[in-house]
Parts: structure tokens; sequence; C-alpha cells
């Protein structure tokens, strides 16, 4: 039986990072009983040890509530937790998609972030009503007026009626969920349509296969359905349907207007992209939903395993994570110096960060991961095209016509105190000042366009410590552009390691070559013989370090009392040697690979 | 062969390299010596006996042991354990600790070697390193101990010390040749973490050599002690011919021995098991357990595997100049060194770091200088 629409209220959260959505979500579940307090872990919804830990969201989540209104009657709150990062924009996009309104948080000490405002405009390009909500008030430091001064100045929208709550305490967090009932529409998709599913997220369950998340907005779907994918076209039969208390509860159908899941047996997340329309097989609907897009890792690297023989495990511990996350992309690749290996693609730098902790992690592989790249395009002098996200398959420099990188468009959002300090930074960072507008007196958004290359190493963490932590930054991916880069290659003792390279403008080629080849110098272990450190473009060295040899590697005493001692430090010394990387005659530790990152 | 190792631990105060186990203070010196009496009888009566051809008392300064306590330690040692007449008896003394007395009575005792730490024959270096003695101090007793009747004498040198010159070790070679020494040890200093030495470079008071001084002291010292006629045999060892010493060569054998004192190590096949033990360190527990009638163990024996064993061998035996005895391996293993390790012959030959002759095998001397680097190409991957 299908809930009256008209009682359903479907909406997600916005906030910045810690200005207190997770915890508003804990309060509105304990108000709706939705989990007994015993058994809630504080913040409910971020599931995985990581997000815990970053505090934020990296997989939608979603949790059905029942609210009882002052009007008496009892409403069905499906409340859609999104990512909150740059790196999952589309993601985020299509949870808003799946809902009529957004509950805006605001941190009444800290107003507005450019991450907050980016997914308000997210929500409204999506049609959401939004429903601002001021947090933090018990803070010393809260100002709620200047924060609802903020919202309407900044994004335009009434904002005097906004609840003052404190997620934490729990103070006024009812107004909240009065608010949802009065201002966020219900639904209106149709019963007797033909069936149309959104996905807007999917998980790997170990015992019923990937899950689509899915909000239905027309038509209904129960287990025994034969459904379709309007992306691929791939069928599959419905082997269970249910919703989110927030353990999955089966349930017999799923109706328009209402979140749940969707069990078919489906192997992989890959199978069931977020974005994509379920119809039904035997009653198709004739259009698909709006918005649907492949989404494309933007930023590669290669991950190999420090200790070679642990290739297959990393290689099963890749297709498990896959089977979560279809947005990451690996293939084999094989590298002079690290041997066997995965290229891995990844939403961003931030995504990269996380499945690289995750295979650490929760898989126990020690790793080694080189430089992130993007995808460069390359036209040849033949006239043929190549993109390329490994330095190692760039052509020859003859053969290339031209390069062309990618750009992104940057909003910085600043006290204008730092204003100075990140305009520099965008300039070494080879941005393109486009604007500057201020959003009050001493706030201002700043709009660079820069490559994205740039962006990938450390320009978030550098915008965080040249403001002091206020700044906040979103991008959006533009156009490719022609560009004047060159391949950096390092030699050690006269042999190239692959594994080092890196694509650099020709810029900034020099300083990179030489911070690099320094970097390694001191990381490489000293050997029986001298070690030219060399870096270079095309055939040019363009900067030179030596490594001194060492001279003597020896015991001077060894008698009785020694030799067990001597017999362990040499094992420690085999092991530590075995976790070397062999460059022609130059012997690497895994941890110089890393070093190489971490430079300005 | 197997030989006895009885340590002392005390010294009249430390040096400022020292990280041994060893005491300034000498209060529990004779509660020492009883519990050392003690533990040599619990040990007669615990472990198989053999005949023993090698005595060395090690330190600590061995020296520093009132007159009289020497000559009791070692006859108490003979009535527990079978010594060989011809037995070489060593005993480490430092300058200063020595005189006339003290060595008739060794000698009268039967010690048969003397090994002196000298360490530099520069003084301003010996105050730096904190040695109670000066050079003439080393010289006068040289002088009494070949008086007394030693026809053994050994010196040990340091290179590498704070403010130390190539030609300081040169010198310190030279006085040595010259007033007649039979052996020579000469070690590279090593700065061990927590010694007030340590601390002195650390905060910048001293300063070391630089690395490629301190290997010109190694090469020129090296070459110089072989002109003047002394061999090297082990990796810091010379000797004039017929000075090597037995009881260190034991060790480098992989050969059995057995430790007496505090903290002291020992190895022994027992029952056909290849053991290695260990005396607790802490001087307390030392005492406490023999007067207890209990072995002062640090903890049970440790029987080493044979592939562990093998690499001992290898480790110790590749310290000689002479190298391991194929034949002596074959004997003891009963397989070919060459088969056992081929692949790691095959690279240090190719690497000039390992050679073949006379039915042994040994390393070159730049694969003695990088020997830890060759050993490890024994160790299973």
């Amino acid at each position: 039986m299908s809930y009256n629409q008209e009682l359903i209220r479907n909406f997600c959260i916005i906030a910045h990072i810690d200005h207190g959505k997770s915890t508003l979500a804990d309060r509105m579940m304990e108000l709706t009983d939705t989990v007994a307090l015993r058994d809630m872990e504080a913040q409910m919804l971020d599931t995985m040890e990581i997000e815990r830990e970053r505090g934020i969201t990296i997989k939608a989540t979603a949790v059905r509530m029942f609210y009882t209104h002052t009007d008496g009657k009892q409403y069905m709150f499906n409340l859609i937790d999104t990512p909150g990062h740059v790196d999952f924009t589309y993601e985020v996009s299509r949870a808003l998609a799946a809902c009529e309104g957004a509950v805006l948080v605001v941190d009444a000490t800290q107003g507005i972030e450019a991450q907050t405002l980016a997914n308000v405009y997210l929500a409204l390009d999506n049609g959401l009503e939004i429903v601002p909500v001021i947090n933090k008030i018990d803070l010393p430091s809260a100002d709620p007026e200047h924060a609802i001064q903020e919202i309407e100045d900044i994004i335009g929208l009434p904002a005097a009626d906004a609840p003052r709550i404190s997620a934490k305490l729990g103070t006024n967090v009812d107004a909240v969920l009065a608010q949802i009932v009065e201002l966020v529409p219900p639904p209106k998709g149709k019963m007797e349509e033909p069936l149309r599913a959104l996905i807007f997220d999917s998980i790997y369950d170990n015992y019923k296969g990937a899950l689509s998340y899915v909000r239905i907005k027309e038509g209904a779907v129960r287990a025994g359905m034969r459904i379709r994918s309007m992306a691929t076209g791939n069928e599959f039969d419905v082997t269970e349907v249910g919703v989110f208390t927030p353990a999955l509860r089966p349930t017999d159908e799923l109706s328009a207007g209402e979140v749940g899941y969707i069990a078919a047996s489906i192997k992989s997340v890959s199978e069931t992209k977020v974005g994509d329309t379920i119809t039904d097989a035997q009653n198709p609907a004739k259009e698909p939903l709006p918005g649907y897009k492949q989404a494309n890792p933007m930023v590669f690297c290669g991950i190999y395993p420090a200790d070679g023989a642990d290739y297959e495990s990393l290689h099963d511990a890749l297709d498990k994570l896959v089977l979560n996350d279809a947005s990451l992309s690996y293939e084999p690749e094989t590298s002079m110096a690290l041997g066997f290996g995965f290229r891995c693609g990844f939403l961003g730098l931030l995504h990269m960060e996380i499945i690289q902790e995750r295979l650490e992690r929760e898989f126990d592989l020690d790793l080694v991961t080189t430089a992130p790249s993007v995808i460069y395009k390359v036209m040849k002098n033949d006239g043929t095209e190549l993109m390329v996200d490994n330095p190692s398959n760039l052509p020859d420099p003859s053969e290339i016509q031209y390069m062309e990188e990618p750009m992104v468009e940057a909003h910085i959002m600043t006290p204008s105190d730092y204003v100075g300090a990140i305009m520099e930074l965008c300039q070494e960072k080879r941005g393109i000042f486009k604007d500057m507008k201020y959003m009050e007196e001493n706030r201002v958004n700043i709009l660079y366009e820069l490559p994205l290359n740039e962006i990938i190493y450390d320009f978030f963490d550098q915008l965080k410590s040249r403001s002091r932590g206020y700044a906040s930054f979103d991008y959006e991916l533009k156009e490719y552009v022609k560009s004047d880069l060159v391949k950096l290659d390092f030699l050690l003792n006269g042999d190239m390691c692959d594994a080092l390279s890196t694509i650099v403008h020709r810029d900034k080629a020099y300083a990179k070559g030489r911070a690099v080849a320094e970097k390694l110098q001191e990381v490489i272990p000293r050997q029986q013989f001298e070690i030219p450190i060399q870096a270079a473009i095309g055939g040019k060295i363009i900067a030179r370090e030596t490594v001194r040899a060492v001279r003597k590697d020896v015991l001077a005493k060894c008698y009785g009392g020694d030799i067990t001692r001597k017999k362990k430090l040499l094992e420690k010394q085999k092991e530590g040697k075995k976790r070397m990387r062999q460059i022609g005659t130059v012997s690497l530790p895994s941890e110089a690979f890393m070093s190489v990152l971490r430079i300005n | 062969m197997a030989g006895l190792y009885v340590h002392i631990p005390f010294c009249k105060a430390k040096c400022r390299y020292c990280d041994f186990v060893s005491f300034p203070d000498c209060e529990s010196m004779g509660e020492y010596c009883a519990a050392l009496l003690k533990e040599m009888r619990l040990c007669a009566a615990a472990l198989p006996r053999q005949t023993y051809d090698t005595v060395f008392f090690g330190g600590g300064t061995p020296s520093i042991l009132p007159e009289g306590a020497i000559s009791l330690l070692l006859q108490s040692l003979r009535d527990s354990f079978e010594i060989a007449p011809t037995a070489e008896i060593t005993i480490e003394a430092n300058p200063g600790t020595l005189d006339a007395a003290k060595l008739h009575e060794y000698k009268a005792a039967g010690i048969n070697r003397l090994s002196m730490g000298l360490q530099s024959t520069n003084d301003v270096l010996l105050e730096t390193i904190g040695r109670i003695h000066r050079c003439t101090d080393f010289v006068q007793n040289y002088e009494s101990a070949r008086k007394a009747g030693f026809g053994n004498i050994s010196a040990d040198l340091m290179y590498g010390l704070p403010g130390q010159t190539v030609k300081d070790h040169l010198d310190a070679i030279e006085m040595l040749y010259r007033l007649g020494i039979d052996h020579i040890s000469a070690y590279s200093l090593i700065v061990e973490e927590g010694t007030p030495l340590y601390m002195d470079v650390t905060y910048g008071t001293e300063s070391l050599p630089t690395e490629e001084d301190v290997y010109l002291m190694h090469r020129r010292g090296m070459e110089f002690l072989e002109t003047l006629g002394y061999a090297r045999y082990e990796i810091s060892n010379y000797a004039k011919p017929g000075f090597a010493s037995r009881h260190n060569l034991n060790y480098w054998e992989n050969g059995q021995y057995l430790g007496l004192g505090l903290n002291s190590h020992s190895a022994m096949r027992v029952d056909g098991k290849w053991l290695r033990f260990a005396n607790t360190a802490r001087l307390q527990d030392y005492i406490r357990n023999c007067n207890l009638g209990q072995r002062p163990l640090a903890e049970a024996p440790q029987e080493i595997p044979r592939a562990e064993e093998m690499f001992e061998t290898i480790m110790l035996g590749l310290r000689k100049t002479s190298g391991i005895s194929e034949a002596a391996f074959r004997e003891r293993f009963g397989e070919d060194a060459k088969a056992v390790y081929g692949a790691a012959f095959a690279k240090l030959k190719k690497r000039g770091w390992l050679l073949e002759e006379d039915g042994a095998f040994r390393l070159t001397e730049e694969g003695l200088d990088f020997q830890n680097e060759a050993l490890l190409e024994f160790l299973p991957d």
C-alpha cells in the first residue's frame, strides 16, 4: 500500500564541514524515536571509520523518520545525507535531485562558506525549497543575526524566521522539523505512470549484492519485478525492496515519492550508477530522468605494493573497493622502478587520499604511490590526438606538436584580510584572475581560473595555511587549454627512474627539479659508490645533487656477546633492503617516492 | 676447541665512549667474586665436561681486582673445569691498575697473555675519551710485564677519536712496534647512544674526524702495521707470526665457549643442539641467583636452528682474513658452503669481494670493508 504523498517530505541537509550536519541529523532521529538513544553512536549516519575521523561524509546515506506535526498528522521524513566535499559534487547533485527540500545549516559563529554556497546553488538548480537553520547558538561567539543577514544578502533567501538552534544540546530542533513540514513541498509523482526511480547512491552488501539507493519519482517497484537501467539497458530481477530505519528493512513496495533501496542480485555498484534511472522492463518509461552523466576520474596516480609479493592482495583489495565505489578506476601498470602495480583514477585529491587510506587500513597494505597526475591532451605532429594520464606514456617531445591541460574555475571565499595572500598563492599556481566580489564588508569571493595540475598537490593545504583556516574553496572543471608543458625526469646514477617523472609547466620545471633532487639527496641512503642525482628535461640536465659514497660498513668488534645482536641487526638491515627499489645500480627506499610528493 | 670467558665488570672510572656493563664503584667486588666461584661450580655440574683450550679474563678491568683474587678465580676454574696444559690464558689489564706484584701473581697463576687497553699514545686524546691513564703509565706497565716474564702482550688502539689525526694513529702504532709488542687490536670508535661521548658530539663540545679521515686512519694504519710485520688476521686484529689470539679466533670459528660472570654469553653444543645463552646483566640479580644456587641466566638457552648456525659460521668466519675452510664447513654441516650459498658466492665474486683459494673462501680487503653488506647476501630472502 502506498503512503499518502501529501504526508511525505524528502529533504537533505546542506552544511559546511563542522557546521553540525551530522549532529542535527542525530537529534532529528532522536526526536522522532527513529533510533533508540542507547543504540545511538554519535553521528549515526557517518558509518565508515574514515568518515567519522575526518568528519566528512563520503557515501550518501538515508534514513526514514516519522514525525507527528502540530496538525496531528504523522509525516514520513526521508533524510538523505550527502557527501560534503568538492570531489563529490556530482553525487551531491543527484542526491539533491532526489529531494524536494534542503535544510541549510549555517554556523552562527562562522557564516556561509564557499562549499555551502556551491551546494545551495546546486539545490536551487534542482528546484529545491531551502529551509535555513542557524546552528551553534550555544557558543559564546555566536552571532545568529549576522548569519541571518548573510543568508539574506548572499543567497537572497528570506531567513528572519530561521530556527536558531543548538544541535549539540538539542535546543529548538523541533522547530526545524515543523518547518520541514510547512516549507518543503510534498512529492508530486504519479503512481499510475511507468516506474522511474533515480539512483542517488549505491553500496555493496555482501549478502544482497549491489544495492541501489533510489528515490521513486513515478510508479512503484516491488520484489519480483524485472527492472531495466535506462543508461545501460541492463535488466535485473528485483529480489527485495526496503527502507532505511536507518538499518535496511525490507518492505512490500516502494511507490512514487518514497525513498528506499532496491536489491536485484547486482554484482557490482558499477552496474548501478549514480544518476541512472531505473524503470519497469515490461512497461518502460519513455524518457530517463534528466542529469545522468558518467562520473569520470580527474586525478590519476600509480599505486604499488611496497613489497612486490603483495601485488595480488592489492589487486583483491581494489576489486573489493570498486564494488562499492563506481568512480574509482584502476588498471594494471608496470614501472621499471616499482614493478607491478595499478594506475588508479579518482574524482579528486580527497577521493585519492581516502582510497589510499582505506587500502592501508582496511586491507593492511603497505603502499608506494606516485605523484598524482591529471589527463593531458597531446596533439602529435602526425595529427593524432592522445590523452595521457601517466608521464611515462608521453611521446617523445619531437613527436609533439602541442599539449593541453585541463583548467578549473575556482571560487575562493575568504575574509578580506587574506585576499593578498590568496591571490599570491593563485599566481604562484599559474592562476588567471577572473573576478572578485565583496559578499559583505569583510568577506570576498574570488574567482580564478587555475590549471588542475596545480591544485592537485597542496593547493587546499596552502589555502588553509595562508588564510589561517578561514578561506574555503570549490571548483569545477572547465575546458582544456594549450600549455607549455614538459616532462621532468630524474636520473639516479645515470638510470632514469620512471616512477619519479612528472609533467610540469616549463616555468616551474627548474625549481621543481632542484627541490626534488635536493629531497632525494636527503632520503637516498648512501651506498658504496657515489650516486649522482640529476633532474632532466628531455636530454638536458637542469639540476644535480650527489649522494656521497660510504667508505666502510663493518662492525669493528664482534666477540661472544655481540653475536646475537649482530645477527639481529643484519636481519633488520636485510628486511630494510627488501623494501628498497632497485633503480639500475641504486637502491631507493619506498619513502623516497612519498617524500617527493611533499614538495611545494 | 672451547674457550672459557670470565667477566669482571668493574673499572676505576667509566670511559666516555663505554656502553658495556661495568661499574665504576668497586664495593660489590668481593661479593661478586664469591658469586663467580659459585657460578663456576653450578655450571660445571650442569654442563657436559670438556677440555677448555683458552681462558680469558675480560671486563671491565680484571686487573682492578685486589691482589690474590685472580689466582683464586683461576684456581677455582681449574678445580671445576678441565683446562688444557697448553691453554692460552689471557687477562685484560688497564694501565694504571697494574703493578709488579699483580704481574708476578698472574704469571705464577699460569696467565700467559696480557691484553692492555692503551687506546692512544696521545695524552690529550686519552683525556678526551676519559681514560684514567697516560701514555707513560702504559710504557711502565709494559716494561714491568716483560720483566715479569710475559712473552705475549697485546695492546688495544682506537681510531676515529675526537681530535685525532692520521698521524696520531700512526705514531701510536710506531711506538708499540718500538716497544716490541706482539699483537695489536685497532678498533674504529663507535659513538654509542647514551654515552657521555655521544652527548659531547651531539652538543658539539667534541667533534669527530671526517669519515674520509677515519677511513684514512684505517687504511694507512693497516698498511703500516703490515709493513712492520703485524699481519691482519681479523677485521680489527693484527699479530706477529704465532701471536694471533686463540681465544678470539675461537669466537670467529663459531666455536664453543662458556661465559661466566655478569652478562656473559655462551655458545655450546649440548646433546647435538647448538645453544646460546647469556647471564643476566643486573649485578644484584646475578649475585642473588648464584647465592641461591641457581644459574644466573637472563633467559632459557636458545636453540639455534641449523640454518642460523650456518649463517653465524659465515658471519663470524668471514671476519678472518683467512676466511672459512671449505673442509671445516663441510665437516660441521655435511654440506658444501658453495652449494648452500651459491647465489651469494657468485654475486660477491662478481663484485670482487669474495675469493676462493687453497680450499677456503674469504673476503677481499674491499669485501672486509663492507662486510655487513656482503653478509646480507647470505641471509635468506
